[in-house]
């Protein structure tokens, strides 16, 4: 039961890993559009019709999709004032409490999600621009950075309650940074 | 009260044509002796500018007053109901338009299809360019960058302009510094109030859409609800806003302008009979091309070339 | 439910949230989707799409990674840090000088951006590590970073000022002139106040402590030319704005050119710092982003129940003498800081404010000016405030909440001493735009 529960969570990280750190390759090439579309405007005076939703779109993608990366570096904010004086078994409790919260949350996001690909694939939903690039790949995105948000805050939640009933660490190290 | 409706308008909280949408709301209250009861909702109070068709569509918004060309995206046909570059300013043509040359049943259907009811149009004033340099004539839109969105950008492109893509908040900086050369606004009231002239003086005589014709929406389902004798109250009120928005964007047009003018605008030379022609070729142009973004524009563009020949 | 109580309610899940050490944006949004389900039903799940439309889709956000990374790029590569030592080779005789050098790159970066962020993360990313390497006080570090950072919105360009014109109407130029003289008077205000508490407490900001101490004469005079360089960078950044070359938005993208150029042609381009760089700056980006859509979501949710009409029919009827009501919305103001970002703040309360202040005789733009002030301390005062957590995303791990709370303290009676001085003193705004704009 053990090695399940701690396989299920040690892929899970595996994958949201693996995501987090693909999409924060797009950064240099977001800052690229950007510059780009700079040095078209001035010095070639003729200004790009894509870099705009393409600059946005891939601002999207790397804040959305590494929200569970961030998850799983602890990274998000919290007010930790009262978290951090209570005992690690309370502090689990408190986790497992806010996980679901925000699992609920990605769930909903999902749902949402789910009704717009539907709606922006009927319709060819597009970007409003001259351009006009196509919708259904954001909201594809969107679903995908929901359901890694949840599947991570579910490894977590998981590990929490373990360590809750056990009184033991499931996973003894969090994996090392870079 | 029996339909608690909200209506999400275009325009900031303060504003005066965010009081004319707020009338609309009163009148409907008013006439419907309070059977319905609409909560006015300014921009970007809860739902964006930018979201406002989604919002009435799935229902969070009962009612919506879009701005098509934000919508272009989802709902093609609905620049062309705004009305092309080039197209007629006169009220009554457009009127015709809509209601003897059939243009109101096929964007019935058109925002049907999204689940959304159609009423009455309402026209307020057409999109004009302003520029740091005066243009002395269509020659010079050669080259000059100025922000323009969507569809009026190909326009622009069209009459060798160079159109650039740019947030409404970073209009003024961008003027100022020279970033941009000219901007359009999504009428002359917005170059008011986002105080444009400070940095761009030129008014280019030339309307960039003749007339701006916005439709107002409700949701279906909502509006299923009501029984025939409300469905007409929501009706007549809207006939009383287009109303009220033709008589007072008229006013409040010459009224931006005269403040434009105190703070330095000025207007750029006459456009010579030349310039005119090149500005409605360019614009007839791009006919063919938004007919073939979906069947109900082209059936807009149809009844545009039938009117034309 | 009223509106009343439907803001308590969303105020104590809010804290209970936070208390149980919720993540910020996931626990807005949370609350606003379970607290919509219930008093609206399942239809409020489609502010969500908007919400999105308004987030993931404003360019004027955009500005947030790439400052990010620009500074990133500038600390992993060690040209920030030349900069800062370079400093300290010119004025680290002076107590506390790196923090008052720190206030001043601040200074600059706040004259390219115009959002709170990408002020403090920047300022974070590039001036936290020097200050703490060297033993300063991590308190007045952290403190010195956050008020630093939010002289964003107050140096023009500023988007807060922006939306504030153009809402009620009045010009952004004067805007932009009016808010100079407040903000001078507010560097100056925490330079002194940096140089004064380390004068009183000397342990505050140790002195030669940092690497140029050790240096020989030739990486002396290396690091001198890479802390110019970077200095220049900055210059060039600040000048492609002015000179019309690129957007406040846009010119972060021109930072991060111009870093990696730097990189290269001192030799300090490695792949690792690349990626590292990278990595770190999607990290930020993301925790940044998933507090404003959670936020965003929060707020639009409270909106769309109505709290716009609660706080427009606070300001009526309350009889009060007409400093009394400009004392008031400021109050309201702060207040809101506790639930709502800088840009809902200025949208919703410039035009409910502003006709109110200038009936009662008051200047519109001295007005606007106190506003932008206002939120600037309300986006900085525990429990909730965006500034908070833009620096606790960019604070070095072990740094906790509890310590950001205290360390922006002294920081917030500063700028609310600044505010109170503008108040009373209307001249110190009006005085340059009527000068120079008549
Ligand atoms: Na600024
Ligand atoms: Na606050």
């Amino acid at each position: 039961m053990t090695t399940l529960l701690r396989s299920y969570c040690l892929a899970i990280e595996f994958f949201v890993r693996i995501i987090g750190r693909s999409v924060a390759w797009f950064v240099p090439i977001l800052s690229l559009v950007v510059a780009f579309e700079v040095f078209a405007r001035y010095v070639l005076n003729s200004p790009t019709i894509w870099a705009y939703d393409l600059s946005l779109f891939l601002f999207a993608y790397i804040a959305a999709l590494g929200g569970a990366y961030a998850q799983q570096k602890n990274a998000h904010i919290n007010v930790d004032i009262f978290y951090l004086k209570v005992s690690e078994r309370t502090r689990r409790f408190f986790n497992m409490l806010t996980y679901l919260l925000a699992m609920y949350f990605m769930f909903v996001l999902i749902k949402v999600g789910l009704d717009q690909l539907e709606q922006t694939i009927k319709f060819n939903y597009r970007r409003q621009s001259e351009w006009a690039p196509p919708m259904h790949h954001f909201w594809v995105m969107i679903i995908t950075a929901g359901g890694l948000m949840m599947l991570q805050l579910s490894a977590q939640w998981v590990s929490d309650c373990y360590g809750l009933i056990t009184g033991n660490d499931l996973i003894s190290q969090p994996e090392s940074d870079e | 009260a029996e339909h608690n409706w909200r209506f999400a308008n275009l325009y900031s909280r303060g504003t005066a044509f965010g009081e004319v949408y707020q009338s609309l709301a009163d009148n409907i209250e008013k006439m419907s002796d309070g059977r319905i009861s609409v909560q006015m909702m300014y921009a970007g109070e809860g739902v964006s500018t930018n979201g406002i068709f989604g919002a009435v569509k799935s229902g969070l918004i009962t009612m919506g007053a879009p701005f098509q060309p934000m919508h272009a995206g989802e709902m093609p046909a609905g620049i062309i109901e705004v009305g092309l570059p080039g197209g007629t300013d006169n009220p009554a043509e457009l009127m015709d338009l809509f209601y003897e040359k059939g243009w109101q049943a096929i964007l019935e259907e058109a925002y049907a299809e999204h689940g959304l009811v159609w009423l009455e149009p309402y026209i307020q004033p057409p999109v004009y360019i302003l520029t740091k340099e005066p243009v002395n004539s269509v020659e010079d839109f050669q080259g000059l960058k100025i922000r323009a969105p969507g569809a009026y950008g190909k326009f622009l492109r069209n009459l060798g302009a160079s159109p650039v893509n740019l947030t409404w908040g970073e209009i003024y900086t961008s003027l100022s510094t020279g970033v941009i050369d000219g901007s359009i606004g999504s009428n002359l009231i917005d170059h008011r109030d986002g105080n444009h002239v400070e940095v761009a003086k030129y008014m280019y005589r030339m309307p960039l859409a003749g007339a701006q014709v916005l439709p107002v929406i409700v949701n279906q389902s909502a509006w299923n609800k009501l029984p025939d004798d409300l469905k007409e109250i929501v009706r007549g009120a809207t006939a009383i806003h287009a109303q009220e928005q033709l008589t007072k964007s008229r006013l409040w047009e010459a009224q931006a302008i005269a403040d434009m003018e105190e703070k330095g605008m000025k207007w750029s030379p006459e456009p010579s009979e030349a310039d005119k022609a090149a500005w409605k070729a360019a614009g007839a142009n791009l006919w063919d091309e938004y007919a073939k973004e979906g069947p109900f524009s082209a059936r807009m563009i149809d009844v545009l070339k039938k009117d034309a020949m | 439910m009223g509106i009343e109580l439907l803001t308590a309610v969303l105020l104590c899940c809010i804290l209970f949230a936070f208390a149980l050490g919720a993540p910020v944006g996931l626990a807005l949004g949370g609350i606003a989707m379970a607290v919509g389900y219930l008093t609206w039903g399942e239809g409020i799940f489609n502010l969500i799409p908007s919400t999105i439309d308004s987030t993931y889709f404003s360019f004027i956000l955009l500005a947030i990674p790439l400052y990010i990374y620009m500074g990133q790029l500038l600390t992993r590569s060690g040209i920030g840090d030349a900069m800062f030592n370079a400093s300290q080779m010119l004025i680290g005789r002076i107590r506390g000088s790196l923090a008052v050098s720190v206030i001043g790159v601040c200074s600059m970066l706040g004259a390219m951006v115009g959002i709170i962020g990408a002020g403090i993360m920047t300022s974070g990313s590039i001036a936290l590590k020097p200050m703490l390497e060297r033993g300063y006080d991590r308190r007045l570090a952290l403190g010195v970073i956050m008020a630093g950072g939010g002289l964003g919105i107050l140096i023009p360009p500023s988007v807060p000022m922006i939306m504030f014109a153009s809402s009620t109407q009045n010009s952004v130029g004067r805007m932009f002139i009016a808010a100079l003289i407040p903000a001078l008077i507010s560097v100056v205000s925490l330079a002194l106040y940096v140089i004064i508490s380390c004068k009183l407490k000397p342990s505050l900001a140790p002195m030669d402590t940092g690497a140029e101490a050790q240096m020989s004469p030739r990486k002396k005079f290396l690091t001198m030319r890479d802390g110019m360089f970077s200095v220049l960078l900055i210059v060039a950044v600040l000048g492609s704005i002015i000179s019309g070359i690129a957007t406040p938005t846009e010119s972060g993208a021109i930072g991060v050119v111009g870093a990696l150029i730097l990189a290269v042609v001192f030799k300090r381009f490695k792949v690792e710092m690349f990626k590292s760089a990278g990595f770190e700056t999607a990290v930020l980006i993301s925790v940044a982003m998933w507090i404003i859509f959670g936020a965003t979501l929060f707020s639009n949710y409270h909106l769309m129940m109505g709290i716009q009409g609660m706080v427009a029919s606070l300001t009526q009827d309350l009889g009060l003498p007409p400093i009394g009501v400009i004392i008031m919305m400021q109050l309201i103001m702060l207040l809101l800081g506790f639930i709502i970002d800088e840009f809902i703040i200025v949208l919703m309360c410039a035009p409910l404010f502003t006709p109110i202040a200038v009936s009662l005789g008051y200047d519109p733009i001295w007005f606007g000016i106190l506003m932008i002030l206002n939120i600037e301390i309300a986006v900085q005062t525990p429990p909730y405030g965006f500034a908070l957590f833009y620096l606790k995303g960019i604070a070095p791990p072990g740094v906790t909440m509890g310590e950001i709370y205290k360390s922006v303290i002294p920081f917030i009676c500063i700028k609310l001493a600044v505010l109170i001085l503008c108040m009373m003193l209307p001249d110190l705004v009006l005085w340059l735009p009527n000068k120079l704009m008549g």
